[in-house]
């Protein structure tokens, strides 16, 4: 079950805003600035999340996943094991929308993710990765560990 | 990749960042500068016209309640249920105490460009309704402003451009030049 279901109407724009948002706080504030306040909003607005990751349940960041990048129209392949998760996105719509509005995706669009995905396994026995394979392609693993 | 259904989560997250380093003005002009990329050309083209289709865009959008008239050269808008702070209070993070002050804080800068004056009566910063005025008659503006502080709203919410009418009329009169050429 997801924290916060969202069904209404879609506003792909603030795709926009996050990523002059993202190029702001790194160029006024630093990159390691920018990556705390990320990794916050995966700890702590995706606090449901985290703390079904602590007990080793992780059916709603699957749900969420899923969820968001249907809702979205993103392509990817999600594989679920026992103790691993892998995440291949296809084609991002955060970047596609960036593209659609002729602005140029920030150095630090992936960063968004990688962050805020460490954020959702803190102190859990989760560990996130990510590897960006092209421009809107990259595989985002969750795995488990002892 | 933050949804953008949770872009204001994380908004809400950056602006905690900024307010406690007394900062958030510079990021809303910047916001500003951003939006004009969706609102500038619309606003200089078809004025309170070209406000009513963008932000009727977005009431659809962004799952507003909310309703809006255009009356004597006048655009109000009342928002009853703002979808964005709507969210930052359903949220397992805390609220920025100053969540509200973003839409002013870039709309300000956006509408002085265009030559509009603009005013914003924020209610309470815990409840998720609002209302707004744009138009380029600056008595009107005085006259609505003066009225919300007669019907009680707290002046400290109230955030407007009026103070700065040297810029609006400037603009405003590089507006109507512009329109003029145009016709021509």
């Amino acid at each position: 079950m997801l924290r916060y279901q969202e069904n209404n109407e879609l506003h792909m724009d603030f795709h926009g805003t996050t990523n002059t948002t993202l190029n702001y706080i790194a160029e006024n504030y630093g990159v390691d600035a920018l990556k705390m306040i990320l990794r916050k909003t995966g700890h702590d607005v995706y606090k449901s999340i985290r703390e079904k990751l602590e007990k080793g349940d992780a059916s709603e960041l699957i749900e969420h996943l899923n969820w968001f990048f249907n809702r979205e129209k993103g392509r990817y392949n999600l594989s679920v094991s026992q103790d691993e998760i892998i995440f291949e996105v296809l084609e991002c719509p955060a970047i596609r929308h960036l593209r659609k509005l002729g602005l140029e995706p920030s150095e630090h669009v992936c960063l968004q993710t990688e962050c805020v995905n460490e954020g959702m396994c803190e102190g859990t026995p989760w560990k996130s990765s990510l590897k960006v394979i092209s421009e809107g392609h990259c595989i985002q693993t969750f795995k488990k560990g002892e | 990749m933050i949804p953008s259904d949770h872009f204001v989560r994380f908004y809400n997250e950056v602006f905690k960042f900024l307010d406690e380093r007394n900062e958030l003005e510079g990021f809303y002009k910047e916001i500003g500068k951003h939006q004009e990329l969706h609102c500038y050309q619309c606003f200089m083209d078809k004025g309170l016209d070209g406000m009513e289709e963008y932000w009727g865009h977005i009431r659809v959008e962004e799952n507003c309640v909310s309703s809006s008239e255009i009356i004597d050269g006048v655009r109000y808008s009342f928002m009853n249920r703002c979808p964005s702070l709507s969210k930052v209070l359903d949220c397992d993070a805390e609220p920025c105490e100053k969540y509200c002050l973003h839409c002013p804080g870039w709309v300000i800068p956006l509408l002085t460009k265009c030559g509009f004056y603009y005013a914003s009566c924020v209610i309470d910063t815990k409840e998720p309704r609002c209302r707004s005025f744009q138009t380029e008659d600056r008595d009107k503006a005085s006259a609505v402003i003066q009225k919300w502080i007669d019907d009680g709203f707290n002046p400290d919410l109230i955030f407007s451009n009026i103070d700065d009418f040297e810029t609006v009329e400037a603009n405003k009169k590089f507006r109507l030049d512009r329109l003029q050429k145009k016709e021509k």
